[in-house]
């Protein structure tokens, strides 16, 4: 039998500094990284960014999970990281997805975060119950658009 | 003369009462005056093979096997000084410590000891199994090495204590294993906020120490300290668990916090002192001055520990009346610390510092013993009100001292009350609930101190069936010029009423006050205006004049 899938729900403060392009470059950095890594360690999740907030959500055994989180935490482009959810889960539930980008494409997330904050999303008032359901649902979302 | 000729002779500088060289277990090796290699012994063989060492240079021989830090090994004999050992260290990492000595017969002898497992031991002598930092011994040596560099450049170095604020809870509450792991988290932390040259030890539990090096300073110290609080202070996730922690940290600099070692790690562990003192998650520089308030409060430490067996402690009571029939209906008992050399020590300023170093817990039963066993030998059967430190909570002897005290001294439960502040339902709120049950099924009374000071959340009331509530006196105090204070006296007793619980108010100085809170609704007052602390034998006086009065 192999190993529980634990969850984790994180959402932190973004802390890049600089206009919508830098940004772009920066979390397509993170995501190509973070994507390679987490092939690697059997982390499967999914990452939603406005210009005020990252939240992801990581799933995966408890031991990578944990260290993937770990290194999120010494990460200077991380600021104020809210951990809201770390359980044992009976299921994966981005099963194909290293690190799915969700919501809009990056350079959209970048530039319009602003107007994308002011429509509602605000991960400070989720749960990570609600905040985890969200990014389900867009994933879910753009896995029937792509199809 | 030939090898074997002098294998005598060489025997007898390397080991006088032995000519088994052949056989030694250092390896050996024996230069001619050319500096190339004449013969190896079966350790030497050993070591360099599958080379043979024979009519190979030293320098030649060290390249062959991957080794470093052989090129020094004439240093010593050729500048004429007394033979040191030179540690060369082999392509498998293996040490030798190899020491040329000259042959009074040319030549030379080159001793090689593995020291590998001694080096080995003494690296781990100084680190922190659990975590691989340097330990304590590490870092002051650090130090000292660092201080006497910084005097030849005058460059300024930090050092930083640093304390985990809340981990003795994670032990506590979710074990040792758990507790490790996030220490070793922590250590990695530290490790990826540091500078090149910056070095962070463990101390032991939860304390950590780093010297800054090479960083202007104090802005260097301030920037590392913001930082370590902020990335100690994320989140963890550990061994399934989400844990928070946070850090303190004190700083002094050097030279202008000292130059020595140890005064510098001391003032740093002073500033920590002061950082957690002064709400924690935050950091402190060392201030002259600190020192001396510290000796001040380790002295009245020592003072306050030896309290108890000196008998300096005693019980005043400080009576207190029904408002309904005006009637004297108890006490409550108030301790008073008289020092030989302090005089009389308030409350105030010796409690705090009893519950911080835990010796409340010895002088809170003490109070509970005496008050039971004064009470109950007064002539007429009123109540005695003792108070309980949060702290006394926290053990689990709480409810077995009550027991034993009422049992005791034969004092009804009944006339027994307990007075806790919301402080003691702060933390662990269900075991402190159980403890308080505990308490009310023994026949106790539990009073709510200090009510309307603090969070005051009405939730304790809900959460406990209190049997009295005492309203503080900051509402008392010239409530007859405040209408908002009457205010709040109505609105509390007539909450109490609802919930059924009496109220009683302290603090009363005046007629006027008095007056005041008699129409707001109170049950009972306390205060200078009705009856100042008095002494027990002048509690036995006065109830022994009310007991004759009822018997006239």
């Amino acid at each position: 039998m192999s190993d529980p899938i634990y969850r984790l729900v994180y959402y932190s403060r973004n802390a890049i500094v600089g206009d919508p392009g830098k940004l772009t470059a920066e979390i397509t950095s993170i995501l190509a990284k973070s994507q390679a890594n987490n092939e690697r360690v059997g982390v499967t999740g999914a990452l939603m960014f406005n210009s005020g907030c990252f939240a992801q959500v990581l799933e995966g055994s408890r031991l990578a999970v944990e260290e993937v989180f770990e290194r999120i935490q010494q990460d200077d482009r991380h600021g104020e990281v809210s951990l809201l959810a770390f359980e044992p889960s009976p299921s994966r539930a981005f099963e194909n997805w290293s690190m799915g980008f969700v919501g809009a494409s990056v350079a959209d997330s970048a530039r319009y975060g602003a107007i994308v904050q002011e429509s509602g999303f605000d991960p400070a008032r989720m749960t990570g119950e609600a905040l985890f359901e969200t990014l389900h649902m867009l994933a879910l979302e753009e896995e029937r658009s792509a199809a | 003369m030939s090898i074997v000729e002098n294998l005598r002779d060489i025997a007898r500088v390397l080991h006088p009462r032995s000519a088994a060289l052949p056989e030694m277990a250092p390896a050996v090796l024996i230069l001619d005056e050319d500096r190339q290699v004449e013969y190896a012994n079966t350790s030497a063989e050993t070591l360099f093979t599958p080379v043979d060492p024979i009519s190979c240079t030293l320098p030649a021989l060290f390249a062959s096997c991957g080794a470093t830090g052989g090129d020094d090994v004439f240093v010593a004999v050729d500048a004429g000084a007394e033979p040191t050992p030179t540690r060369v260290r082999l392509s498998d990492d293996r040490l030798l410590d190899c020491t040329l000595r000259p042959l009074s017969s040319g030549g030379f002898v080159l001793s090689m000891d593995d020291v590998t497992a001694y080096v080995r031991n003494a690296e781990l002598a100084e680190r922190d199994v659990l975590t691989g930092l340097p330990n304590r011994k590490a870092l002051r040596d650090r130090l000292v090495e660092r201080l006497a560099a910084a005097t030849r450049t005058g460059q300024a170095t930090a050092v930083l204590y640093v304390d985990l604020d809340r981990f003795k809870a994670v032990n506590d509450t979710l074990g040792h294993a758990v507790g490790d792991a996030l220490l070793r988290k922590v250590a990695d932390r530290f490790n990826s906020a540091l500078r090149d040259g910056d070095i962070v030890a463990r101390l032991g539990g939860d304390e950590f120490a780093i010297i800054q090096v090479d960083a202007p300073q104090p802005a260097g110290a301030t920037a590392l300290a913001t930082r370590l609080i902020d990335l100690i202070g994320r989140a963890y996730a550990v061994e399934g668990h989400m844990l928070h922690i946070g850090a303190s940290v004190g700083i002094a600099i050097s030279p202008s916090d000292g130059y020595e070692p140890d005064v510098l790690l001391k003032n740093a562990d002073l500033a920590l002192y002061r950082a957690k003192a002064e709400g924690r998650g935050c950091h402190r520089f060392f201030e002259q001055g600190m020192d001396q308030r510290m000796q001040d409060r380790r002295a009245m430490e020592v003072d306050l520990r030896r309290a108890l067996a000196f008998k300096e402690l005693q019980l005043q009571y400080q009576p207190q009346f029904d408002l309904a029939t005006d009637t004297l209906v108890g006490f409550e008992a108030l301790i008073r610390w008289h020092h030989s050399k302090r005089g009389i020590v308030a409350p105030a300023d010796f409690i705090p510092l009893a519950e911080e170093i835990g010796v409340i817990t010895a002088i809170g039963e003490w109070v509970l013993r005496t008050a039971c066993k004064q009470a109950a030998a007064w002539p007429v059967p009123v109540s005695i009100a003792v108070n309980l430190s949060p702290v006394q909570f926290r053990g689990t002897k709480l409810l077995e001292t009550v027991t034993s005290a009422l049992a005791q001294s034969q004092l009804p439960a009944a006339r027994l009350e307990l007075e806790i502040t919301e402080g003691a339902l702060l933390d662990n709120t269900d075991g402190v609930l159980n403890v308080l049950n505990g308490l009310r099924d023994l026949g106790t009374a539990i009073l709510m101190d200090d009510f309307g000071t603090g969070y005051s959340s009405l939730g304790y009331l809900q959460k406990f069936p209190f049997n009295k509530i005492k309203i503080d006196q900051c509402f008392i105090h010239d409530i007859d010029a405040h209408a908002d204070r009457r205010a709040i006296i109505r609105a509390v007793t007539s909450l109490a009423d609802a919930l059924g619980m009496r109220t009683i108010a302290e603090g009363v100085e005046t007629e006027a006050e008095l007056s005041c809170i008699r129409d707001g609704g109170c049950n009972e007052v306390q205060g200078y205006l009705t009856g100042r602390p008095m002494s027990a034998e002048a509690v036995t006086d006065m109830l022994q004049s009310i007991a004759m009065k009822h018997a006239a």
